[in-house]
């Protein structure tokens, strides 16, 4: 399974999966309720020292992840100022003309706070991804959330089906290309190349979900109600020390930037 | 030799169906196993060989299909009646696929989740991890990634998975036929020493017989529906009812084979080997063939015209294969993958009407090099040649119709609904005319058997129809030039014999064969030239006689000679390889009959 998951003998490694979503859950929501620069900006910093620090992920490993996404970011920021609404702009001073169109210094703002917030999100989650083991993800949930064990097993096999359809794909693409299939033109080829991959695709997909159910049902899966589990998972101190400080320290840059006064309204608060 | 003791396993009168099925896959079979036999499961394909072994652990019918009529006791415990949960700790399955059986992402928490599902107490569960790991040697892999794995160590795994539930009996599907030439020995070395250190029953469902026989305590045959053809020690039911395995297609060890063919020219040995040790023992003692009798006097009048064939390999082109043009040629292809390259400095030319082999296990670039010849990947400039027109340069339209390629699954190549439509659109493809197209699709589905078929899809055929459609279809606009990856891969012996008896049919009338694939006893009975890689680089490429011939050659490349080469190697006997050779080298004149 392809995930960004990094093993290393650091704290966030060390953590229980569920208190990495709890103490990340909170600012995640904050973040996405905000409308200017300043706030994603200043958690974009207190992510990269967590992963780095706490997660001791190398640079490299994080900058190539880090970078790609940042495109994302740098879309927001030559979009948004051609499509925010007109009202906004309305009283911000030209930036430039190009033609027909106008770019305002507010749209520009407004372009680069939208690219930090969803910049700054995707970041957050990695926090998550760089640091824990999927498997155990769903161990935990199972064990501590009460998510059905059927479930959570039967996604743990779904996730290893993934690589297995991908390179599926991979060769019946190149298996049509053989027989001199054309690339489909137009929308009408597309749907009809779109139905060629899927029956070799669902009769590979259903024959080894088939499998892999048998290989689980005879090993006894879902015999029982419940299930023992080898490793057991509970939150520890360290796991309350690390979501009660993740969300101090995120109470505390909130509290600078308003002492600042570069915290802007939230998206609600707006609204109203 | 059999130990016929209290009944482990038995199967009275037992009908399966399978919902949505008219028939019974299964119909009215009875059989009983004792504690502590090995038996070898025969069957051709659709015999119901699996579908016994999951009935055997109650996957059937706890999980699928339903017991019409008769039932099937475990340890006394009829398996209807009886929690999937007490099966599964009495008959372990390690199935086919490696990928396929395995729920989670680490060796350790693989062995740990049939231990979770048996609610076995935490705290014994360390215990027997270890224990059921250092049973399959695999120790020092427990905290690795399965995907990291080799296919032979997976299958390991998987084996550890089940001992860990401490099953008495364990069933081997096919556990080799996903695997290279090393992994298949690897999983039969592992089977041959968990059999002489415990006291399991062991079921295996296997087609490569030579190197197991000698494990086997016992052999049943099923034929049509599960019914048991023969059911006895190997030595009786393949000098017995060697025929019927025969007229079913069922593969039989390349020593009775040998031996069979040898009574049919009157040349009868005793006793009639079953393995390599005693086909070398029979064979071997004094003077060639000591334990020889007879000779083949009148044996020529068992078969229409008994005379001597011609030399194995009939060649159309007077020329020497040398001197022809070349079908292929590859110059100093580099090829990689990130940063390891897959193919490093490749070069190779394969004249017209060669029959090349491309050998080499898993991950030795064998694919990726035929994928470059069929511009799947694009080679770079003046790298690969087809017909001496550099393929980078070729439209992928016109590539087609000089070379076609049929992949190992046949059905990732079906795009049409119907039979006539699959052979037909490879024609419309090169814009030839309506009705032309009709004639030559026509001619084409009598020539490979599916005339009968032309309207049904594609999908609905059986393993061995789907496989020589697919060849029919990448031979529909004549291409002169066909690849094959694995072409006999999941067929029961009659119709493995029948794809490659076309094979050598099309390589008579002057087509180029390229084969890829692990079974070298097919290499040795076909292929005039081999190619052999290993990590990205060609070792070797030349006649396969010398390929064979190079002990140093085969294990550097991870090979392994086929089952009569090496009795031909333990006997002394020089450039034997294939059937023919061997019979040749006992005495006996060959008539035209086609082995394998």
């Amino acid at each position: 399974m392809q995930t960004f998951y990094i093993k290393r003998d650091a704290p966030l490694q060390r953590l229980n999966p569920l208190s990495k979503v709890l103490a990340t859950l909170p600012v995640l929501v904050f973040v996405a309720l905000t409308t200017e620069p300043w706030t994603p900006l200043a958690f974009i910093g207190l992510i990269v020292v967590t992963i780095l620090g706490l997660g001791r992920i190398p640079l490299g490993r994080f900058l190539r992840v880090a970078l790609p996404l940042m495109l994302l970011m740098v879309g927001f920021l030559l979009i948004y100022p051609f499509v925010v609404r007109e009202e906004l702009v309305r009283n911000s001073p030209l930036l430039f003309e190009l033609g027909p169109l106008r770019v305002y210094q507010a749209g520009a703002i407004y372009g680069l706070a939208t690219g930090l917030r969803v910049y700054a999100l995707v970041l957050l989650s990695l926090i998550f991804s760089f640091t824990t083991d999927a498997s155990d993800f769903i161990r935990a949930l199972v064990q501590q959330w009460r998510l059905p064990y059927k479930i959570g097993y039967g996604a743990m096999a779904a996730f290893r089906f993934v690589p297995m359809l991908q390179s599926e794909l991979r060769v019946i693409q190149a298996a049509h290309r053989v027989r001199g299939v054309a690339g489909g033109g137009g929308v009408r080829g597309a749907s009809t190349q779109a139905r060629r991959y899927a029956v070799p695709l669902l009769a590979t997909a259903i024959r080894q979900a088939e499998r892999t159910a048998l290989a689980m049902d005879g090993r006894a899966f879902g015999a029982y109600e419940t299930r023992t589990s080898y490793r057991h998972f509970c939150f520890h101190s360290r796991d309350y020390l690390f979501v009660g400080g993740f969300w101090l320290a995120s109470l505390l840059i909130i509290a600078g930037l308003w002492q600042a006064r570069l915290l802007g309204p939230l998206i609600w608060l707006q609204q109203l | 030799m059999t130990m016929r003791e209290t009944p482990y396993l038995e199967l009275a009168h037992l009908t399966i169906t399978y919902p949505g099925r008219k028939l019974p896959t299964v119909a009215n079979a009875s059989l009983t196993i004792s504690v502590g036999e090995t038996v070898l499961l025969l069957g051709a394909s659709g015999s119901g060989k699996s579908t016994l072994a999951l009935t055997l652990n109650g996957l059937i019918p706890h999980a699928l299909g339903s017991i019409t009529a008769g039932c099937v006791r475990v340890d006394g415990l009829e398996t209807q009646t009886t929690p999937i949960a007490d099966l599964t700790q009495r008959v372990g399955i390690v199935f086919q696929d490696p990928e396929a059986q395995f729920v989670t992402l680490k060796v350790e928490d693989e062995i740990l989740f049939g231990l979770e599902n048996l609610c076995v107490p935490p705290e014994q569960m360390d215990a027997r991890v270890t224990a059921a790991l250092t049973q399959v040697g695999m120790a020092d892999y427990r905290h690795r990634p399965v995907d990291r794995l080799s296919g032979g160590q997976k299958q390991r795994v998987a084996l550890a998975a089940l001992l860990a539930m401490d099953p008495q009996v364990l069933i081997f599907d096919e556990p080799t036929a996903n695997l290279d030439p090393v992994g298949t020995e690897d999983v039969f070395a592992l089977i041959a020493a968990h059999k002489a250190q415990h006291n399991h029953t062991i079921i295996l469902i296997e087609h490569k017989l030579d190197a197991l026989m000698h494990l086997v305590d016992r052999v049943v045959v099923l034929g049509e529906q599960g019914v048991i053809l023969a059911d006895g020690p190997p030595r009786s039911v393949f000098f017995h009812h060697a025929d019927a395995l025969a007229t079913h297609g069922i593969w039989m060890p390349q020593v009775c084979l040998l031996a069979q063919q040898l009574a049919t020219r009157g040349v009868t040995l005793q006793p009639f080997p079953v393995t390599l040790d005693e086909a070398e023992h029979v064979l071997g003692g004094g003077e060639q063939g000591s334990g020889v009798g007879g000779q083949g006097s009148g044996v020529e009048g068992q078969r229409a015209g008994g005379s001597v064939r011609e030399p194995r390999r009939w060649r159309p082109d007077p020329r020497p294969l040398a001197l022809r043009p070349l079908a292929v040629e590859v110059r100093n292809l580099t090829f990689s993958y990130g940063p390891t390259p897959v193919l490093n400095d490749v070069s190779l030319q394969v004249p017209h009407g060669d029959f090349l082999a491309i050998v080499g296990a898993n991950g030795a670039g064998k694919t990726t090099l035929a994928q470059h010849l069929m511009g799947i990947l694009t080679p770079p400039r003046h790298t690969v040649l087809i017909n001496e027109h550099d393929v980078s340069q070729v439209a992928a339209r016109e590539l087609a119709r000089q070379i076609g390629y049929v992949f190992q699954n046949p059905e990732h190549q079906f795009i049409t609904d119907s039979v006539f439509d699959e052979v037909a659109y490879g024609l419309s493809v090169q814009a030839i005319p309506v009705h032309e197209v009709a004639i030559r699709a026509t001619t084409m589905l009598e020539r490979f058997g599916l005339a009968r078929y032309a309207k049904a899809n594609p999908f609905t055929l059986s393993h061995g129809e789907k496989r020589r459609l697919s060849v029919a279809t990448m031979l529909a606009v004549g291409q002169h030039i066909l690849i094959l990856d694995e072409p006999t891969f999941g067929q029961d012996q009659r119709n493995a014999d029948a794809m490659m008896a076309l094979l050598q049919a099309l390589h008579r009338e002057g087509h180029t064969i390229i084969i890829i694939t692990h079974d070298m006893a097919l290499v040795a009975e076909h292929a005039t030239t081999v190619a052999v890689m290993n990590h990205g680089r060609l070792l070797f490429h030349g006649a396969t006689h010398d390929a064979f011939a190079q002990p140093d050659l085969l294990s550097q490349a991870r090979l392994k000679l086929p089952p009569l080469a090496q009795l031909a190697v333990r006997l002394g006997w020089h450039g034997v390889l294939t059937m023919e050779d061997a019979i040749h080298q006992c005495g006996a004149r060959p008539l035209g009959v086609t082995y394998r």
